[in-house]
């Protein structure tokens, strides 16, 4: 980890990047070994607490990513083979040094996003959020003592600095080859506006937000019910509801006969279930006040409305009905949405929604459904309890693939 | 049984810092049950709001049991009311951030007639009760008549009962800005030097336009008996550096008396009719209200000692639901009780406003595509 003060200090780092890189070539395939040992390092107890960390390690495994390599950069690419295509043949190279700037809120992102880099074979400048410094360099000393013949620690820089200083953020912008960018709408816009080269790849991972909806025959069956609430309550806490895959809203099918309420109290006991086993240690005061608020303007805004929540900020379960995403709250709030037709909602999405986290009887009127999502602009449409789930094609994109060169060789005998 | 008038009026007409805790708890928490019912009553969506609190207010054990609302939710369009359009006599709005809607609260003549007479018992505790000339660093449309009143003009009318005479002492530029004029000033200080005058005005308007100019000019009013009153928030100082002692000897400097003649006091103009005045350390809680200071990660009361998130109470208002009030300021609870001051009950010290969240990630969407 390297704290940055001056200008020169990224331009000096990034050129040893590049350096690294043009002189040894690393297959993916020796990588994934120095993940499985890293994944390995992770379980231990001082990193086993960072949040996302499970999920990191289980990432991190070859059986999680030999496939993802496959087919985003061909069956040749785990051992950096040229591969036969007709009578050319290609090979995956890698763009050179991506920079990195991830989003502040997810503790394992700037760690996730360089993986992406480096499995195609790249050099990676990581400029870590300043609340993530201490997540971040926990999680890199496991790969210090993971990776012994140092495959991939010499082709790391992680560098820590203010985000509000914008010579080292041009700096950073100068020094790159391809730039991964995750955040909010702010963020994002002011690291696109950084001068990068033209030649600079850029892959970006936008605001988005996630909703969930489960059809009346998974609800209305008490005992389908229940496995279906924990699932959602999963969803709801990993990341503290703040990750564009968080569900925020859940549309619920009506069905005559049944109230929402059986589905509220199940879905209440989960909540409750959930928060036992990962209350949060910290808060925010802005966030209890936002949800204070949410909980308070949601019941005065209709006599119809209701809700569920504890005295404290841990939880809050707002019940109403219509097709509206309302603004989200995070902070575990979760809006259940009664309509008449699943259909309903779907049909009023657009692009803002990432990924619809479902639970549906019927398999056909669930795939009439993704289609209908996918329309609409919704990029990842995944089994509730799934949602989270991080595997490419991400926002539409895959991870690997934008970062790399397939460099084609036609034989001049042929 | 006695009606909710006449028990508020009987709270309002004790010693504001003389009853013990636990006496001032047991009537305030029976009066707030109470005006709870009462408010459920008159505004369903406030009923469909108290219904849903995680247990049932008529039974609560303490005052921070009963269900309290955001703040934010008095910037509702209409405003949030208990009375009849007709019965309103004044709207209340506060002084809101650029792109914010103000809070807006609706006064009848009861609450109205009540906030000015809880002003004056607390104010009367720090000041006395004899009437002075008084002089608002201020414009004097700050006070416009009218059916809206904001947060500037309800501090200055709230002291006027303390007045004899009234005169402001800044007007509008070409340009509508404030300007000191001076020789108003100089007027009303030689007019009254040698008796008790009573100066407020909020705190960067003090200082930007009156103490500023005046430490520029090397000039002294020279009027030892004042008491300057100031409130509005530390805020706009804070970015110019200027600190509460830098603050208090500039003022102490310009009007020739001793630090202690300035006081800061601490109100919301949600919180009708209380204000907490530094005593000086310290800022107290009347009899007609409490202040409870909740810990952000589980919304308990937090010890003596550690910082939270403000809640006000009051048992004042029967024009609207402002009894039980979580706003969005941080405070520390000094003490439950026994102050040096003498003034009872709890007291507690104003950190600032809730800070803003920064973290802007990726599941955050204010706009939608």
């Amino acid at each position: 980890m390297h704290v940055i003060d001056l200008p020169e200090q990224i331009t000096v780092g990034a050129e040893r990047l590049r350096q690294t890189g043009i002189s040894t070539e690393v297959t993916p395939d020796s990588i994934l070994d120095v993940f499985e040992a890293w994944a390995a390092a992770l379980g231990a107890r001082d990193t086993a607490d960072i949040p996302g960390v499970a999920f990191l390690r289980l990432w991190l495994r070859r059986g999680t990513l030999e496939p993802i390599i496959t087919r985003e950069l061909g069956p040749g690419a785990l051992h950096a083979d040229w591969m036969e295509d007709g009578r050319a043949r290609l090979k995956v190279y890698p763009i050179g040094v991506v920079g990195h700037w991830p989003a502040g809120n997810i503790e394992i992102q700037p760690i996730l996003s360089m993986t992406c880099a480096l499995l195609g074979g790249n050099a990676c400048l990581v400029r870590v959020p300043g609340d993530l410094v201490d997540q971040t360099r926990r999680l890199m000393q496991k790969l210090d003592q993971s990776d012994a013949a140092q495959v991939l620690t010499g082709r790391v820089f992680i560098a820590a600095f203010d985000h509000a200083r914008q010579d080292l953020q041009e700096a950073m912008a100068r020094a790159v080859d391809g730039a991964m960018i995750w955040g909010g709408d702010e963020a994002v816009l002011a690291v696109r506006a950084l001068p990068f080269a033209h030649w600079v790849r850029l892959a970006v991972f936008g605001p988005r937000m996630s909703i969930a909806a489960i059809d009346a025959g998974i609800w209305c069956d008490r005992y389908e019910r229940e496995p279906w609430c924990r699932r959602i309550a999963r969803d709801v806490w990993q990341f503290d509801q703040q990750a564009c895959s968080s569900p925020q809203v859940l549309f619920l099918e009506r069905k005559a006969g049944h109230s929402p309420f059986e589905f509220l109290q199940d879905l209440k006991k989960a909540f409750e279930a959930e928060n036992r086993l990962h209350p949060r240690q910290t808060i925010h005061p802005a966030l209890t006040s936002a949800i204070c608020q949410a909980r308070t303007a949601w019941l005065l805004a209709n006599p119809a409305n209701s809700a569920l929540f504890p005295a404290g900020p841990d939880w809050t379960l707002l019940l109403g009905s219509g097709s509206e995403i309302p603004k989200p709250t995070q902070g575990r709030t979760l809006t259940v949405l009664e309509v008449d037709d699943l259909f309903d909602p779907i049909s009023r999405l657009d692009e803002g929604v990432q990924t619809l986290g479902l639970a549906m009887k019927d398999p056909e009127r669930e795939e009439r459904l993704a289609s209908a999502a996918a329309k609409r602009g919704v990029n990842r449409i995944v089994k509730l309890g799934r949602m989270h789930v991080f595997v490419p094609p991400w926002d539409g994109v895959d991870l690997i693939r934008p970062m790399v060169r397939m460099v084609r060789h036609v034989r001049s005998t042929e | 049984m006695e009606g909710l008038e006449e028990r508020i009026d009987r709270l309002l007409a004790s010693a504001p810092y003389r009853v013990p805790p636990e006496e001032r708890s047991r009537a305030l928490l029976e009066l707030l049950r109470d005006e709870l019912g009462y408010a459920c009553e008159r505004n369903q969506a406030l009923h469909n709001y108290v219904r849903h609190w995680p247990t049932n207010f008529q039974l609560a054990q303490s005052i921070a049991d009963l269900p309290y609302l955001p703040v934010g939710m008095l910037k509702a369009q209409p405003p949030l009311s208990l009375v009849e359009p007709g019965q309103i006599k004044r709207t209340l709005t506060s002084s809101s951030t650029t792109g914010q809607l103000p809070s807006r609260v609706v006064l009848d003549s009861p609450t109205a007639r009540r906030m000015t007479k809880g002003i004056v018992v607390i104010v009367q505790d720090f000041i006395g009760s004899s009437r002075r000339p008084y002089l608002v660093v201020d414009v004097p449309g700050s006070v416009r008549g009218g059916p809206e009143l904001g947060a500037r003009g309800a501090a200055i009318q709230s002291l006027q009962p303390f007045a004899t005479t009234v005169a402001y002492g800044l007007s509008l530029g070409g340009r509508g800005e404030l300007t000191l004029d001076l020789d108003k000033v100089l007027e009303f200080a030689n007019n009254h030097r040698g008796s008790s005058v009573l100066v407020y005005g909020f705190t960067y308007i003090l200082w930007n336009h009156l103490v500023k100019p005046l430490l520029t000019d090397g000039i002294s009013l020279d009027m030892p008996y004042v008491h300057i009153l100031h409130s509005g928030g530390w805020k706009r100082l804070q970015d110019e550096a200027v600190e509460k002692r830098a603050f208090n000897e500039g003022l102490a400097r310009v009007f020739g008396c001793s630090n202690d003649s300035v006081i800061d006091f601490y109100g919301l103009i949600e919180n009708v009719g209380i204000i907490y005045p530094d005593c000086p350390g310290n800022k107290h809680v009347p009899a007609f209200g409490d202040v409870i200071v909740r810990d952000p990660l589980t919304l308990e009361p937090v010890a003596v000692g550690e910082q939270g998130i403000v809640q006000v109470c009051s048992v004042l208002p029967t024009s609207f639901p402002g009894h039980l009030l979580l706003t969005e300021d941080m405070a520390e609870v000094v003490a439950n009780d026994g102050c040096v001051c003498g003034r009872r009950g709890t007291c507690f010290r104003f950190v600032g406003r809730v800070p803003k969240a920064e973290v802007r990630g990726c599941g955050n969407i204010d706009s939608r595509r």
